[in-house]
């Protein structure tokens, strides 16, 4: 059963340069900005709710008109695709895709810029559109190109959540200048951020209209006392959610307004 | 009568003792890890003014007042119920407050007032339906049950509505809502509650002759001039006001409300009304030395309040049912 499963994917990835899907649906975030970067025109049928939702995603506009689904297969069984998107992290709505002879392509949680370059090329290949994935690779790979000098800096988003210091998402930020600071736990409360203000602090305003404490945190009369000498950076969080290839021009324009 | 006599006849030997527990608690609560405040003040003296002001008064000084809130809700609730297990955390109100301020909050997006605002029509709902469910003299059974089954009732809704609400942070805030905190309080948060949990709680201790009248049965009370319905629905605001204000800054904290009133009323000989300011004050100090507990470093992360009140009140309620036994 596994060899006739792996037998089936190796035929639908020759096959796929030869006949390119028709009908696409994601059900992942991850796969949906990958895809409404990559697909051609109509080839997209179907992203999930958090793809169409401009709160989560900067393409939310690029995906006007689709249908949305929650991430599930039985969503989109309807729509009839030929193809379906999902992120490794839901290993069985790609294996119940498989299981009705729908073709399902999986994303990886990326761990390095590999893995982002990987994804973007799975994806185009999946899509028959491997000219558009080199496009891309390029366009971020030239995002990250230019070489910077590096400040520490703190980035932490609503309720002190803050990035690891050796993750990807620290990688992508060393590449706008700034060098994650480690914080123990991952979380910081504010009287350590008092106690010891960071030269720069990077923060989000990730759905920063919507009530919740994580985000109340970021409103607390203690971060007006920061001293100046703290430079305060806003980014726009939903481009760190996927860590993918549209975190570059954000990576860019923090770059710029860092400086040199 | 004059204004210090008065003050001494509230306060006998016991509160004088709870009192002055009090101010070390509330200085420990101020100045917790003198080190890293030491360390800031000689890089940055603003910055450690600013620690101190924005961050650590707030969190004693609400503390404080929530404690001193929740302790005195418990012995008004049980001296007006007649009841051991009366208490803001057991028979609703807490969770009610809940309820109402994460609906002003999350939904109505109202600010620090309008979310007070909410926790007190809350805790008044839990309240009213309580009494309507249960009624005024209900016996120990009927009365738990019913404080039970709102309790759940408010729980699985506070679940619901944070679950619907338009933040997807927002179901991480149910731990919030149903366990309590005071990290990161703020002054404003402070400011608000704090009036209304003053107000609360000065018009429940104008009550204490009055509870102690009823302690004797609502026949002996009535024939002392007292007009019970009234009594009743008096306490029963005051107690709304102090758990809504209190529960929409700090979340429900349980137990303390339930545990501090068994811990006083022995020495007060037994009155409801005597047992008031002893339980305020105890609750106070449960509270503070509580919120320090939490700020001890387990696995790096804070811990909620509630875990702790849990911990120390759950062993004490099965005291008290092993010796009711």
């Amino acid at each position: 059963m596994v060899l006739l499963a792996a037998a089936s994917m190796q035929f639908a990835a020759s096959a796929a340069a030869a006949a390119a899907p028709l009908r696409v649906a994601s059900l992942n975030l991850c796969s949906d900005e990958l895809a409404l970067r990559l697909a051609a025109p109509g080839q997209l049928v179907s992203v999930s709710r958090l793809g169409a939702d401009p709160d989560e995603t900067a393409l939310a506009t690029r995906a006007r008109g689709l249908a949305t689904n929650t991430g599930r297969v039985t969503d989109i069984i309807t729509l009839a695709p030929d193809l379906v998107l999902t992120s490794r992290g839901d290993p069985n709505a790609a294996a119940l895709a498989r299981r009705l002879g729908i073709r399902a392509v999986e994303v990886s949680e990326p761990q390095s810029f590999a893995d982002v370059r990987a994804n973007i090329r799975r994806v185009a290949s999946a899509l028959g559109r491997s000219a558009a994935g080199e496009a891309l690779v390029a366009e971020m790979d030239a995002a990250l190109a230019p070489r910077v000098r590096l400040r520490p800096a703190l980035m932490v988003s609503g309720g002190g959540l803050t990035i690891a210091a050796d993750g990807l998402a620290a990688r992508w930020l060393a590449h706008a200048g700034l060098q994650q600071q480690t914080v123990p736990r991952g979380q910081l409360n504010l009287e350590r951020l008092l106690a010891d203000p960071p030269q720069i602090l990077v923060f989000t305003r990730y759905r920063s209209h919507q009530v919740s404490t994580n985000q109340r945190w970021l409103q607390h009369p203690a971060f007006a006392a920061l001293p100046a000498t703290t430079r305060r950076i806003a980014t726009d969080g939903r481009a760190w959610t996927c860590l993918g290839p549209g975190l570059a021009t954000e990576i860019a324009r923090l770059r710029r307004e860092v400086g040199p | 009568m004059t204004w210090p006599s008065r003050v001494f006849q509230v306060m006998t030997r016991l509160t004088w003792l709870l009192a002055a527990l009090l101010v070390p608690l509330f200085a420990a609560s101020l100045l917790w890890d003198p080190a890293l405040l030491i360390a800031v003040a000689r890089r940055d003296p603003a910055l450690a003014r600013t620690i101190l002001v924005e961050l650590r008064l707030p969190r004693a000084a609400l503390a404080a007042l929530i404690g001193a809130s929740l302790g005195l809700g418990g012995a008004a609730m049980q001296g007006l119920l007649r009841n051991p297990l009366a208490s803001p955390d057991v028979l609703g109100p807490s969770t009610g407050a809940s309820l109402g301020a994460v609906l002003a909050g999350y939904f109505l997006g109202g600010g620090v007032l309008a979310v007070a605002l909410g926790g007190i029509t809350g805790a008044l709902a839990a309240l009213a339906l309580l009494l309507a469910l249960a009624g005024p003299a209900a016996g120990t059974a009927t009365l738990v049950l019913a404080g039970v089954a709102i309790s759940a009732l408010g729980g699985a809704l506070v679940n619901l509505a944070l679950s619907l609400a338009p933040s997807p942070y927002a179901l991480y805030d149910v731990l919030f809502w149903l366990l309590g905190s005071l990290a990161d309080r703020s002054l404003p948060q402070l400011a608000i509650a704090a009036p209304l949990i003053l107000a609360g709680a000065a018009l429940l201790l104008a009550q204490r002759h009055r509870l102690d009248a009823l302690a004797l049965g609502e026949d002996v009370a009535t024939s002392l001039g007292i007009a019970i319905p009234r009594l009743r629905w008096t306490i029963v605001i005051a107690t709304g006001i102090m758990v809504g204000a209190g529960v929409a800054v700090a979340g429900s904290i349980g137990f303390i409300g339930l545990v501090v009133p068994h811990l006083v009323r022995p020495l007060v000989g037994n009155r409801p009304g005597a047992a008031l300011v002893p339980a305020g004050l105890a609750g106070a100090a449960l509270l503070l030395a509580a919120d320090m507990a939490v700020r001890l470093p387990v696995n790096g992360q804070e811990l909620k309040l509630g875990v702790l009140t849990a911990l120390l009140g759950a062993p004490f309620f099965l005291w008290l049912v092993v010796r009711g036994r």
